[in-house]
This record gives C-alpha cells, sequence and structure tokens, in this order.
C-alpha cells in the first residue's frame, strides 16, 4: 500500500508553511511582537497578519493587544492546544521517517 | 502496513529542518542579553571618564582594555542567557551575526591602528562609533529591532564626532555608555533579561 496513515492525518491548519513557522517560532520563545515574528519568518504584515489570525481562531495562539507608550503592540503567544498540535504534527513527521526506514529494511 | 512514497518522505524531511530553523532563528533572535548590554553600558561610560580624567580622549591605554572587558562580558551574558532558556548558542543565526559583524570590527582594529601610527588619534572616536555602527546595523538584520536601530544611531554619533572631533570623547560616552544602558534595558523589558 502506497502512502502513509500519517500523512493522511495531518493537521491541515499547521501543514501551511507560514503557519508552522509561526507556531514553530512561539514554541521556542514565551512571548514574540509582531514585529519580532515578521522578522523571523520574514514575511509581510498583510501575510502574517491573515495566518495568525486563522491560528487564533483555532485556538493555537493568543493575541494580546497592548500599548508600549503610545505605540500599540501585538504580543503573540502559543497555547497548550497549540503545543500540543505541533507536538502531534511532529510525531506524524517522525512516524513517516520511521516508517520509511523499516521499508527500506525489508528490501 | 503503508509505506510513505518518496514526496511524504522528502516533505517530512524539509518539515523537520523547517521547524528547527524556525525555533533556533527565533530563540538566538531574542538570545542577545539586556543585562550583559547594560554592563557593557556601565564599562564604556568608566573608559569614558577615565579618558577625560587624563585628557585624552581615543587613549588607547583606557579603550583597549575596556572593548576587551565589554567583549568578555557580552560573550558571557549571551551565554547565560541561551543556557537559562536552554536553547543553543552556536545556531545558524548566531553564526550569520558573528560573520557579517566581524569584518566591519576587525577593519575598524586595523584603521585604529593604522591612524594611531599616522599619529591621527583625532579620528579614532567618529571612525570607532561608525565602524561599530555599521557592524551592529549589519549584525542586527538577524536580532530584535533595537539592535538595527542601535547601530544606526552609532553610525549617526560616529558621523557626528568625525567632523565634530571636538566632542569626540562625549560621543563615545554617549554611544558605548548610555546607548548600550538604554537598548540593554530595553532588551530586558521587552526580551526578559
Amino acid at each position: 500500500m502506497a502512502g502513509s496513515v500519517a500523512t493522511d492525518t495531518l493537521d491541515r491548519l499547521i501543514h501551511e508553511r507560514l503557519r508552522l513557522g509561526i507556531v514553530s517560532a512561539l514554541a521556542a520563545e514565551v512571548e514574540l511582537s509582531f514585529g519580532d515574528l515578521k522578522q523571523v519568518l520574514r514575511t509581510t504584515d498583510g501575510n502574517l497578519s491573515v495566518h495568525a489570525r486563522k491560528l487564533e481562531e483555532a485556538g493555537y495562539i493568543k493575541v494580546t493587544k497592548a500599548f508600549a507608550g503610545r505605540r500599540p503592540r501585538t504580543m503573540y503567544r502559543l497555547t497548550a492546544k497549540g503545543r500540543r498540535s505541533l507536538e502531534i504534527y511532529l510525531q506524524q513527521m517522525e512516524t513517516i521517517l520511521t516508517e520509511t526506514r523499516e521499508a527500506l529494511e525489508r528490501t | 502496513m503503508t509505506i510513505p512514497t518518496q514526496h511524504d518522505q522528502q516533505h517530512a524531511h524539509e518539515n523537520l529542518a523547517f521547524i528547527r530553523q524556525m525555533m533556533e532563528s527565533a530563540s538566538t533572535f531574542t538570545a542577545v542579553s539586556g543585562w550583559g548590554m547594560i554592563a557593557v553600558g556601565v564599562v564604556g561610560l568608566i573608559a569614558a571618564t577615565l579618558a577625560w580624567s587624563l585628557a585624552v580622549p581615543a587613549d588607547l591605554r583606557v579603550w583597549l582594555p575596556a572593548a576587551l572587558v565589554a567583549i568578555t562580558i557580552a560573550a558571557g551574558a549571551t551565554a547565560v542567557k541561551a543556557r537559562s532558556q536552554q536553547v543553543p548558542l552556536w545556531t545558524g543565526a548566531f553564526h550569520k551575526m558573528a560573520w557579517v559583524m566581524t569584518p566591519t570590527l576587525v577593519a575598524g582594529a586595523l584603521l585604529t591602528f593604522a591612524l594611531t601610527q599616522q599619529g591621527t588619534t583625532v579620528l579614532l572616536p567618529g571612525m570607532w562609533l561608525a565602524m561599530y555602527g555599521a557592524g551592529v546595523t549589519a549584525g542586527g538584520s538577524f536580532s530584535v529591532r533595537a539592535m538595527r536601530w542601535m547601530g544606526v544611531v552609532f553610525l549617526a554619533l560616529g558621523a557626528v564626532a568625525l567632523f565634530r572631533p571636538d566632542l569626540g570623547l562625549a560621543l563615545l560616552g554617549a554611544g558605548f555608555g548610555g546607548l548600550h544602558i538604554a537598548v540593554g534595558v530595553d532588551l530586558v523589558w521587552r526580551h526578559g533579561g
């Protein structure tokens, strides 16, 4: 049978490259600002806003808006649900590689 | 039993590498130590005060040891912060930062010795500020925004000091002392230490 079961059950929300980047970056830091995240991901304001909103709507990240002096500041943080989804995604990637290794050993 | 396709396998490899790269970039991005930067600023202020008391703005007997102490403090504080956050220190982002900053700083050191030999030490404060600013501006593209702005302000201070050498010592104190402390406080406040 061709194709891995792990591939079929992937979380499509974080399978998208930029959203995967947002979740991964936030897994490494407690909190990142919009500007910092934009620089880490090397993307545009519009792109980051759109994909961050999707993750926020799914409950994967938490967005807080505050003021630093007079300037508005948007901060992003990974939720427990988002962290769990990334862990599952990582396990699925590892499963694919393990299945490949086992298939190679059998041949 | 399932067998992943070659595409699945390649995709899994790429995704794992991407996740790792993003996690490393995010962690090294804020790994510059704010407390270390404040300590470097204090060293800068002490050096400026000493140079002022000796009445020689660009006195190498003061500024060379100060630079060595500052580099040691900055490296040590960054390593401590990286360890406390359990992130690897020598990652891709740090590697790039070091590579883009080092040539400018080496050029600054060479110019220091060349200008000293020629007896034109009056230009040293402006050159130090400008070269350090150029290096930090370039290296700052792999770090938080405050680092890049610090580099730009150092460049501006250097430009003023090159054309107004009489202000050299005051600008050295403002840059290597005051500016480092201000950015260090910002890093501590925004990025936790």
